[in-house]
């Protein structure tokens, strides 16, 4: 058959779609309810200044320690008295203002990694610093709590550790529609299309069919449940703002997806690192006032909660080219509308105990907020999912 | 003389190779499977590396990095470095075309095998090049040495740390992972064997041009006590009480058994290499039994293993011959499919299998050979790098062709395959068998040009099995 009337044919089956009886139970398993509560998880992905973006303006040490890079006193927004934010994060200052902000100083790991790859893997895994795990923390909630694709997202066209399961996974788009095209190639479509219940049983390959499916079904669901509505407000017209305008579209639009991951990249600045910093740090908090204003308009700002993290912190002390290199203990931040623990959770870093390589420790464990997150916020077992127990902070 | 039938034949290819040639096939059809699985090891006999021509970097192999800053400057060397280390993608793509282009096939395959056993990571040229042809060089040879030579790589004694393993503080991260994810898996030692191994593997460094050192004031020549033995062991001593476990031999041949047979393992199968490997920890020896045992050719070992994203794109390479235009293209296809060469995701490797495949893994591979052979539109972006500045980290898709830049030889295919009935070109493309209703698909496609229908085979799920 030629490829144009394979083409034909396919569109002639698009008119006689049937849903298969399966396909249909698998978009069921979602439908029991878990809540409404939304997580958004953003990765400051390269390692962000933790220092510098939270300053401690009244430590003799944060100045001796970086004589270039230190940010001055009468350069940066005065938060409390020994704490202020860089000046790019103004619009951060007005969700601070509001009561959205809790600061968490100092999280981190015990034998902390500094490279990109081992530490991402750590905290997308939530694994310890000798384990090496193939699920993430996301993937494991999914497996156990929705199953299908959809309920967790990943803003990006390939799927990170974070949302993958052992046999359930999250799905990655940054763009519905596209999504939604892929599942209707030729190919892809007339498969499933032809797709009854019978034989789904079968190792490997029952795997795959199964994926398929659940690819299409979800990637139909995103894009017919979110088309619907489209963001009012105006984003930083760059591919983060992108990303958190998709994201608000996902969460107005009350797609049930439960949870969310975007990374934003740029922040390893080895070299030059005052300016580049400053415009991440403004491209970041720029878009989040957006995004949190245009969830709030929709109320739905009420059920979301955001973690913002960033695999590891730099070096206390600055390097010789203008910049940082890779640290350990770096801040969390956390944005809701119902806040225990409004504005700073912790004390701030403690710059005069740091370790061998002269890198903050940590006083949290990052995994005692995914516990918390996990219990206080959605709701299931943070044990089953994180595989061990943490003690549990009180932000939320 | 016990002959093999087609599908027996192109088995022990997917599994030993990439998938195999049908002009190749019908040559070797009316062989022995004896003299069939003669050929496929003598074929891998030559040991050719893979080399970059590195020569504007002599100097970093030849001087220290000190040496050279004084040299040239603080600026120019990190340009120098810098450039060096993007050859790591030249490395990758000579690997990618060496395995559609080589006859050795076995040891090819071999050697990604071990790659993902003796996982590394290192951005020096020189060592990571010479790591890879280490593993080129062992991939049928002997275990033992294999382990040694490991262990002696400079690339291997940066990424766990053996470098900083010292007298006076030791640390263990290289002699933990021997023995967790290298020769005997977790569980199988205890933490007191880990802390006297890395006693014995301190000071084991090397110089810049990659060779092994023992910094003598750095080692321990004390007595060390280790899997119940006493003795001033060195390294090789700790390797050789290890290779006398028969938890060693077990662990590596589950991993092989997994790899080359079947990914769930069949208990009884896997004594029974075991007892071959622990013999001599022969690695040819083993291979050669496994292909040779009447149970490889079980149907249950055929068309069960999910490939890999380099089988996947080397056997469409198989079937039509195609050269990429631009090298950079694999980049983008390997981080699409989720495993870049050279580029491990940690020191355990990749899970392989079902782990290979997502939601969009699935889509992306199902749609492979629409990009490569029928420039389907690329219309998804790969992720930016943990170094990118913000704008790297987002700008590909404005700078990337929006197709493969490919050129298909479909006049060698056609030639090839153009005559064959459609359901022997199916029965040739597709290993796995067919989900029913796809199959009713299949039967009811007018189908009037094999090149039209072997794009179609590909695109199927059953396509992603071997």
């Amino acid at each position: 058959m030629k490829r144009r009337n394979f083409l034909k044919q396919s569109t002639l089956a698009s008119s006689l779609f049937f849903v298969p009886n399966f396909v249909k139970a698998f978009e069921q398993v979602a439908k029991k309810s878990l809540g409404y509560k939304k997580l958004v998880i953003i990765q400051l992905s390269g390692g962000n200044d933790g220092l510098n973006t939270v300053i401690p303006y009244t430590n003799d040490l944060y100045y001796s320690n970086r004589p270039e890079l230190s940010i001055k006193k009468n350069k940066l927004i005065k938060v409390t008295n020994e704490l202020g934010f860089h000046t790019s994060l103004a619009p951060l200052k007005n969700l601070y203002d509001q009561g959205y902000l809790s600061i968490i100083n100092n999280v981190g790991y015990p034998n902390p990694s500094r490279s990109h790859f081992r530490s991402s893997d750590i905290w997308q895994t939530a694994s310890g610093a000798n384990e090496y795990l193939d699920t993430g923390w996301l993937g494991r909630y999914i497996e156990q709590y929705g199953k299908i694709p959809y309920m967790g997202i990943e803003l990006d066209d390939t799927l990170s550790l974070i949302m993958k399961g052992k046999n359930s996974n999250g799905i990655a788009t940054k763009n519905p529609r596209t999504l939604f095209q892929n599942t209707q190639t030729p190919y892809f479509k007339k498969i499933i299309n032809h797709q009854s219940d019978s034989h789904l049983s079968e190792h490997n390959l029952g795997y795959l069919y199964k994926t398929m499916i659940e690819a299409k079904s979800s990637a139909k669901y995103i894009y017919e449940t979110s088309k619907i509505y489209k963001s009012e407000f105006t984003y930083p017209k760059n591919p983060f703002g992108k990303q958190l305008k998709t994201t608000a579209e996902f969460i107005n639009s009350n797609l049930e997806s439960k949870v969310y991951y975007a990374s934003m990249g740029g922040f390893d600045t080895h070299a030059n690192q005052a300016n580049r910093q400053s415009n991440l740090l403004k491209t970041f908090s720029t878009a989040m006032e957006v995004f949190v204003n245009d969830l709030k308009q929709h109320n739905t700002f009420k059920d979301t909660l955001i973690l913002t993290f960033s695999e590891f912190g730099r070096r206390v002390q600055q390097n010789g080219a203008g910049g940082t290199d890779h640290g350990a203990a770096n801040n969390v931040f956390v944005i809701g509308e119902d806040l225990k623990t409004k504005g700073f959770y912790n004390a701030a870093p403690n710059l005069s105990k740091l370790d061998k390589n002269g890198d903050l420790i940590h006083t949290v464990d990052f995994r005692s907020i995914y516990a918390t997150v996990l219990d206080q916020w959605l709701q299931v077992d943070d044990v089953s999912i994180l595989n061990k127990s943490f003690s549990k902070l009180d932000f939320i | 003389m016990l002959k093999m039938n087609q599908r027996h034949i192109q088995h022990l290819y997917w599994r030993a190779g990439f998938g195999i040639d049908i002009n190749f096939l019908k040559k070797i059809q009316s062989n022995s499977r004896l003299q069939i699985i003669e050929e496929l090891f003598s074929d891998s006999e030559k040991i050719i590396p893979l080399q970059l021509n590195l020569s504007e970097f002599t100097s970093i192999k030849n001087k220290s990095a000190n040496a050279l800053k004084k040299e040239m400057g603080e600026q120019a060397f990190q340009k120098l470095r810098q450039r060096s280390q993007k050859k790591l993608r030249d490395l990758n793509h000579a690997w990618i075309e060496r395995l559609s282009e080589s006859d050795g096939v076995l040891r090819e395959k071999m050697t990604l095998f071990w790659a993902n056993i003796f996982v590394c990571r290192d951005n020096h040229i020189f060592h990571i090049q010479q790591y890879h042809n280490t593993l080129r060089e062992n991939a049928l040879g002997n275990f033992r040495n294999f382990v040694k030579s490991i262990a002696r790589e400079a690339s291997m004694s940066k990424y766990l740390n053996n470098k900083q393993n010292r007298k006076k503080s030791p640390n263990e991260n290289f002699a933990r992972e021997l023995m967790e994810l290298f020769t005997l898996g977790i569980g199988n030692y205890s933490e007191e064997d880990i802390k006297e191994s890395a006693r014995a593997f301190t000071g084991w460094s090397f110089n810049n041009k990659g060779g092994f050192l023992l910094k003598k004031h750095q080692h321990d020549f004390d007595e060390k006590k280790f899997f119940g033995k006493k003795g001033n062991f060195n390294g090789d001593d700790i390797i050789d009480i290890i290779l006398e476990q028969k938890q060693c031999a077990r662990f590596i041949c589950d991993k092989i058994y997994k790899y080359f047979v079947n990914p769930i393992v069949d208990k009884n199968r896997l004594e029974e290499i075991t007892s071959i490997f622990y013999k001599d920890y022969d690695i040819k020896n083993v291979m050669t039994y496994i292909f040779s045992a009447a149970w490889f050719y079980d149907d249950q070992n055929i068309g069960v293993k999910i490939k890999s994203p380099i089988e996947l794109l080397v056997g469409i390479r198989t079937i039509v011959p195609v050269r990429f235009e631009e090298k950079k293209q694999f980049n983008y296809l390997q981080k699409m499919m989720g495993q870049v060469l050279l580029y491990p995701p940690n020191v355990s490797g990749w899970k392989g299998d079902k782990s290979w495949i997502n939601s969009n893994t699935l889509m992306f591979r199902m749609k492979l050979a629409s990009l490569i052979l029928n420039n389907a539109i690329i219309n998804l972006e790969e992720k930016g790098a943990f170094e990118d500045s913000f704008d790297t980290y987002y700008k590909n898709v404005k700078k990337r062709n929006r197709y493969l830049k490919t050129s298909k030889r479909w006049d060698v295919f056609l030639k090839k395959y153009g005559n064959l009935h459609p359901r022997q070109l199916r029965d040739f493309i597709v290993m796995s068998k067919l989900d029913f209703d796809t199959e009713t698909l299949l039967d009811g496609l007018e189908i009037k040009s094999n090149k039209d229908f072997c794009i179609q085979l590909m695109s199927i799920p059953e396509y992603q099995i071997c």
